[in-house]
């Protein structure tokens, strides 16, 4: 394995809406963990905890690893997850990564049954994840279980934590709020983890169980209306609501990140599965890889039709 | 036995450690090369495995012109394995070479460049230009890519095959691999065809057509509709053309299918595979080409060889009419299946 991590020295730097290059693989650490705690947060909604400093000191808000079960067939590909955390050492350390998940097919139905001691084969980190740019009012926008890479996100912005390695320094971000839309009141998840760290949470729901009844972007619209300071927006969730999110902040001329979740095989770039619609610099649009061009892209960078 | 002999990957010292291979005329420093479409074009892999070590690479099928591929969604799991429609998506044969071959070519590992064309002479034409390239060490031809119209024909016609074989053959001073798909009634008569026009080898098997469906939605779950099936789910398959070709065509085979594990590479070079591919199992195990080439040496040993070559179909055939007293076979796997 290598120990050359260049993830590092590939952090996009460059302004939203640029088109990065390709995020390799070159930091990835590949191995078996043990699972210490996998618990309930919400319907179908689950937090799994294993100790992996490998990842955990090098891994940035944004980015993903991929699980499987070890020694196991069936499931028989790793599933992409984003960073929902890290766990750190007595000493300060990052030791150790969470990762929310909704169960949705195989591999998160036999994930939420899996008890502590189990292992998982893990690789990562992966992805480029979202950038580190100036704003004074960051605002995230989340669908379904789109919330999940929004907790390291602000951690970092609300100067609270630093990532990567070497750590990572993003300037500190004046406010932060989380439009956060679910289906119903029971889906919510980890709402208090965002509200402890000071975020300001604006939830709604589909149907009017909790916050508003209806759509997220409503939320969002209300938000971007009261708010005195310089907005940027990073959005995570189904693709409808992300594409009208990147048209809100189209129309408003705000910088705009999106988190795509595509089915992906390999996470590594090397199954061309997890392509995307990408506008390329001549104006058309060509299937790009998410896992290694991604999964974040700016919001006008990407053909939703 | 002295563990020198069997250090794996060292180019210089491939000659004499037993591990190295001839397919015609194509020499690889050891059986596990890469599959097509499973390995990127390697740069991807660079931090992930030593690709020094491998016995050869062969990046993602290029084509003449640029091709953006099939509508998502691309892959899906099944039982055992995952279907996948890609599309042979990539950025033409004059990308392949100004973007990705400066690299490949930079390695010590062989580069086996998979072409496939719309036509013969679309495949002579990429064999003729990639015939003028520094760094390359043979031409895969994929006739067998269930996923795009008009290859296919080349991978399901005796008499196109060996006419395209041969012409590529004639065309390039570099050695010739043909892939060929399991969706024929006899692949042995496919293979026949390859090496009666030259081929250098043959790369058993492409992925076995197949589908999914979303029985809720009433819809297929691939953008294509039908995807070819990969992974430890089609092993047997494979193992089974590797079996028929060998018995019947004086060719040398790569076997591909389902390999996952230094057991099943075993397995295939037992069966009279020369070397092997490894494929879906790069999706969900990134180092198990590190691992196979870790695990070679002790397996060659565990059985006796000082050579893969020696075991190469080495298969003992049962008796057609095994007595009564026949029982299951009772050899043990070195490894976790």
């Amino acid at each position: 394995m290598s120990d050359v991590s260049l993830v590092g020295k590939q952090l996009p730097s460059a302004p939203l809406e640029a088109a990065g290059p390709p995020y390799f693989a070159d930091g990835l650490w590949q191995g078996t963990v043990e699972i210490m705690e996998n618990v309930q947060l919400a319907q179908d909604t689950f937090r799994v905890r294993f100790r992996c400093p490998e990842i955990a000191r090098k891994i940035l808000p944004g980015q993903f690893l991929m699980l499987r079960m070890s020694g196991c067939n069936d499931p028989l590909l790793g599933r992409p997850f984003a960073l929902y955390d890290t766990t750190q050492s007595s000493s300060g350390a990052a030791d150790g990564l969470d990762v929310v998940y909704l169960v949705i097919g195989k591999f998160t139905s036999r994930l939420s049954q899996a008890l502590p001691g189990e292992r998982l084969d893990v690789w990562g980190p992966l992805g480029n994840g979202f950038s580190a740019m100036p704003a004074e009012h960051l605002i995230m926008v989340a669908g379904g279980i789109g919330q999940t890479p929004f907790l390291a996100v602000a951690r970092e912005a609300l100067e609270l934590r630093r990532y990567g390695e070497p750590l990572r320094r993003r300037p500190r971000v004046n406010q932060v709020t989380l439009c956060y839309g679910a289906r119903t009141q029971e889906f919510l998840a980890s709402v208090e983890d965002f509200q402890e760290l000071g975020v300001d949470v604006r939830v709604s729901t589909d149907d009017g169980s909790f916050g508003h009844a209806g759509l997220v972007t409503e939320v969002l619209e209300s938000v971007l209306d009261q708010s005195r300071l310089r907005p940027t927006i990073l959005c995570c969730g189904p693709e409808p609501m992300m594409a009208a999110v990147a048209r809100i902040s189209s129309d408003r001329n705000i910088p705009c990140e999106v988190s795509l979740e595509t089915p992906m095989a390999c996470g590594v770039g090397i199954c061309f599965s997890c392509v995307a619609k990408v506008r390329q610099p001549d104006g058309r649009w060509d299937y790009r890889r998410t896992c290694v061009e991604g999964p974040v892209f700016g919001g006008q960078q990407i053909d939703f039709s | 036995m002295p563990d020198r002999l069997f250090q794996v990957g060292s180019p210089s010292t491939h000659e004499e450690n037993g591990l190295s291979v001839q397919l015609g005329r194509l020499r690889l420093p050891n059986p596990v090369v890469t599959a097509s479409g499973t390995f990127g074009y390697a740069r991807e892999m660079a931090g992930i495995v030593d690709l020094s070590r491998l016995g050869g690479i062969i990046p993602k099928t290029i084509t003449a012109a640029s091709r953006a591929g099939n509508t998502p969604w691309r892959t899906v799991e099944t039982t055992g394995g995952m279907l996948n429609s890609i599309g042979l998506d990539n950025d033409g044969i004059d990308a392949f070479i100004t973007g990705h071959l400066p690299y490949l070519a930079s390695l010590v590992t062989p580069t086996i460049v998979s072409i496939a064309g719309r036509s013969q002479e679309e495949f002579v034409s990429m064999a003729q230009q990639l015939s003028q390239c520094e760094g390359i060490a043979a031409l895969e031809l994929n006739i067998s890519c269930p996923n795009v119209s008009g290859g296919v024909d080349f991978g399901t016609d005796p008499d196109m095959c060996a006419r395209l074989v041969r012409s590529a053959v004639e065309s390039s001073d570099l050695p010739i691999l043909a892939k060929l798909t399991p969706n024929v009634t006899d692949i042995a008569c496919m293979a026949q065809a390859a090496a009666d026009s030259g081929a250098d080898a043959v790369s058993l098997i492409n992925t076995c057509l197949g589908v999914a469906i979303d029985w809720k939605r009433k819809r297929p779950v691939l953008g294509n509709m039908f995807g070819g099936l990969s992974g430890p789910a089609i092993k047997p398959i494979a193992l089974a053309a590797v079996c028929k070709v060998k018995a019947k065509v004086d060719v040398p085979i790569i076997g591909i299918g389902g390999i996952a594990n230094i057991d099943d590479v075993m397995e295939f070079l037992v069966a009279g595979a020369s070397a092997v591919q490894i494929g879906t199992a790069n999706f969900y195990n990134p180092q198990v080409c590190m691992q196979i080439l870790d695990g070679l040496p002790k397996a060659l040993r565990s059985i006796d060889a000082d050579s893969v070559r020696e075991i190469v179909g080495s298969l003992q055939h049962r008796s057609p009419n095994p007595p009564s007293s026949a029982v299951a076979p009772t050899s043990q796997p070195t490894s976790e299946a």
